[in-house]
């Protein structure tokens, strides 16, 4: 029965929520989105920030929000924003987030008709997508067909072969130690472990020499086993100096695809994002290259019956040839640059996709306009091996102004829980060009404060003054050259002044009781120093 | 009261004068300056000196305070010149090697007993934070002498997860674990 919003085959089988559209046409005023065919509460299987930012388009579109929480979250932002929230474990991720029956019951005692997975835990398991369909809710996201055709690495990349994207060399299956040792004799060194289940960065290892294969895999399954439960690890040839470079994808349910343009993630920390860009410098040079990596991500996605939002990574080499890395089926971390040089929200745009709207729009109406820059804000010390930093944040101020948006999770008095991923908060720019979008973010970064323990803001804003990003040299590399290049840099004498003073000020000013109870560690300096201040 | 202090690495001195807010001060050998200096938020110092305004961030690190200003990073100790050097030479004794954990985390894994043989690279301890592990490493050929890290223990930054000493001989100056 076609659906009044104009689409032909509009229906949902095992939705609750689907049968009661298609029983009752004659019930449908025109236009579907804000009448009986919109959700009308959704779960958010998720936390941290990107459970605050599907929360914020919900309440948007008028729909209720259920939160879900562990007990270290229960006074995360999340839960606080959302209409409903629903306790679903303790602190490990596998004990909560990970627990398809836990969240499934919480839907259902919410009365919640969909669910959003963000990105991370469940948002990439197939088996989840499958139980919510069984559970006649509607999962923001691809088929359950789509996921397992994509969420596992080695899978994706037989269906990009068969896409007739191209790929690096590399195992289409997850290997053992022996597999390993030979196609490292075979294809050389770096090679590059990742997880079968992979993204994010975790389970990923490069390796540049024989003795640490071993370890390397040890470590890289047993990361994988507990971020993904699932140990299985393959590997590839590793591309040295390669730019990483996506594109985001939304297709709908009745055979509409598009793509929305490109980001480029090429700075990167231990195989992970910090600062994304859209659009590439790479292809604001070579404008051709965004309809030729569109379209081959439209087939790969196609290939794999996609719909909704999605994004297609690529490598691209120091000759601007690119290979298809994976595919992330589900939202990106990084989405917001994309929604601030095109103008859309690709939440607002995921939900309407779920009810089984067709695409509002086609390719040739999608336009980019000016350059937007994001920083991911890590609770790390980038100048300690970027080791991550956990606890409470004692002061906070945030940067304001225009063309500044910030997606966090933050607040002052918050405890940053130690039992997952460090992100706090992404700090997206907007201006017309690079170069302002850039000169803006270092504004704000200087606005920026987070007191209490350490993060990357002001690692930040020595790459973004660094000459060799300014001219958009970029590769995956580019911080590990970073440092090595690096002189450390030579602040204006008063600034050293004043840094004394403060701390200098701050030492003298610490009570006894306060000096021991301001820091849990202590150096043999510090101690002195204490020492003689107190005698 | 004069403080010596170690800014990333360079050693310099401070003398402070008269007290906040109407701050005199002297760095090194250079002359005194005054400084009005105001505390807005705790760890925030807001700086006046020669019509210009600063805002100082402090923040306690394991080996010391961070002083972030305008973006720009300095790692601070800050010392007491008569006692610091006979301490510090005592702690940092190449004999043994103090395996400490670099982040605030979970001990996962414990990869040697007291007594064991190492080589260098080999894993002691993998500490675990917000996902990550951590492998902590031998720097050397040697024993173990001692493991303080306990499966499944919380521990903070600069915590002594483990001690390995030198190969042949084992210091006998060295506190050795049972």
């Amino acid at each position: 029965m076609p659906h009044p919003c104009g689409a032909a085959a509009w229906k949902w089988p095992n939705s609750r929520f689907g049968l009661r559209s298609v029983d009752k046409p004659e019930a449908y005023p025109t236009g579907c989105y804000n009448s009986i065919c919109m959700f009308r509460k959704v779960l958010i299987a998720n936390r941290g920030e990107i459970a605050v930012r599907v929360i914020r388009t919900l309440r948007e579109m008028g729909i209720g929000s259920v939160a879900v929480f562990s007990d270290p979250d229960r006074t995360s932002l999340h839960v606080r924003m959302a209409d409903e929230a629903a306790h679903i474990g303790p602190g490990p991720s596998a004990e909560s987030y990970l627990r398809i029956d836990r969240i499934l019951d919480a839907a259902r005692r919410h009365g919640a008709d969909a669910i959003h997975p963000g990105y991370g835990f469940l948002s990439e398991n197939a088996d989840f997508a499958a139980a919510c369909e069984a559970a006649r809710l509607v999962f923001i996201g691809p088929s359950a067909a789509s996921i397992r055709a994509m969420g596992s690495k080695t899978a994706a990349r037989r269906t990009a072969i068969a896409a007739g994207a191209p790929v690096i060399p590399g195992t289409d299956h997850a290997v053992t130690l022996e597999a390993l040792y030979h196609f490292a004799a075979t294809h050389g060194f770096p090679v590059l472990l990742k997880a079968v289940a992979g993204g994010g960065g975790k389970g990923m290892r490069r390796v540049d020499r024989e003795s640490d294969l071993e370890s390397a895999l040890r470590n890289a399954a047993s990361e994988a086993e507990r971020a993904f439960r699932s140990p299985e690890i393959y590997v590839e040839r590793l591309i040295e100096r390669s730019r990483h470079i996506e594109i985001q994808i939304l297709g709908d349910r009745h055979g509409n695809m598009i793509h929305l343009g490109e980001r480029e993630c090429s700075i990167q920390r231990r195989h992970q994002k910090v600062i994304e860009e859209c659009p590439s410098p790479l292809i604001a040079r070579y404008p051709e290259m965004r309809h030729e990596m569109g379209q081959a991500a439209i087939r790969t996605a196609r290939a794999a019956g996609y719909y909704n939002a999605g994004t297609v990574e690529f490598l691209v080499d120091s000759d601007r040839r690119f290979y298809f890395l994976e595919m992330n089926t589900r939202l990106q971390v990084e989405h917001p640059v994309t929604e601030l040089v095109t103008g859309l929200d690709l939440v607002r745009l995921q939900v309407e996709i779920a009810t089984g709207a067709p695409l509002p729009f086609a390719q040739e109406q999608i336009e980019w306009r000016g350059a937007a820059i994001e920083c991911r804000v890590y609770a790390e010390d980038p100048f300690n091996d970027f080791l991550p930093y956990p606890g409470k944040i004692t002061r906070l101020t945030r940067p304001l102004g225009p063309g500044i948006r910030l997606d966090g999770c933050v607040y002052d008095g918050w405890t940053v829980p130690m039992e997952y991923d460090p992100l706090l908060a992404k700090l997206a720019v907007w201006a017309d060009t690079r170069d302002h979008a850039t000169a803006r973010m270092i504004r704000a970064l200087r606005e920026y404060d987070v007191g209490g323990i350490h993060t990357n803001l002001a690692f930040f804003r020595q790459i973004l003054e660094d000459a060799e990003f300014r001219a958009a040299n970029l590769h995956t590399g580019f911080i590990d050259e970073f440092f090595q290049r690096r002189q450390p840099p030579e602040p204006p004498p008063d600034l050293v002044a004043v840094a004394a003073l403060a701390a200098a000020l701050h030492t003298t000013a610490r009570k006894p009781a306060a000096a021991t109870g301001a820091t849990q560690t202590t150096s043999p300096w510090r101690e002195s120093g204490r020492d003689g201040l107190l005698r | 009261m004069k403080l010596a202090l170690t800014i990333d690495s360079r050693p310099e001195t401070i003398e402070i004068l008269s007290p906040a807010p109407a701050c005199r001060f002297q760095l090194g050998d250079a002359p005194p300056r005054d400084a009005n200096v105001e505390t807005p938020e705790s760890g925030v110092y807001s700086v006046l000196v020669d019509g210009r305004s600063y805002d100082a961030f402090v923040e306690d690190a394991p080996a010391g305070l961070v002083v972030t200003i305008e973006g720009h990073r300095f790692e601070i100790e800050v010392h007491d010149p008569r006692r610091w050097s006979r301490k510090a030479a005592g702690a940092g004794s190449d004999a043994v090697q103090l395996i400490l954990s670099p982040m605030p985390g979970k001990v996962i894994r414990v990869l040697a007993a007291p007594g064991d043989e190492v080589v260098p690279g080999q894993g002691i301890v993998v500490v675990e934070a917000m996902k990550m592990q951590n492998e902590l490493k031998s720097n050397r050929t040697g024993r173990v002498l001692s493991v303080q890290a306990k499966e499944g223990a919380t521990v903070t930054a600069g915590e002594l997860l483990a001690t390995i000493g030198v190969a042949e001989n084992a210091d006998p100056g060295e506190k050795t674990a049972p």
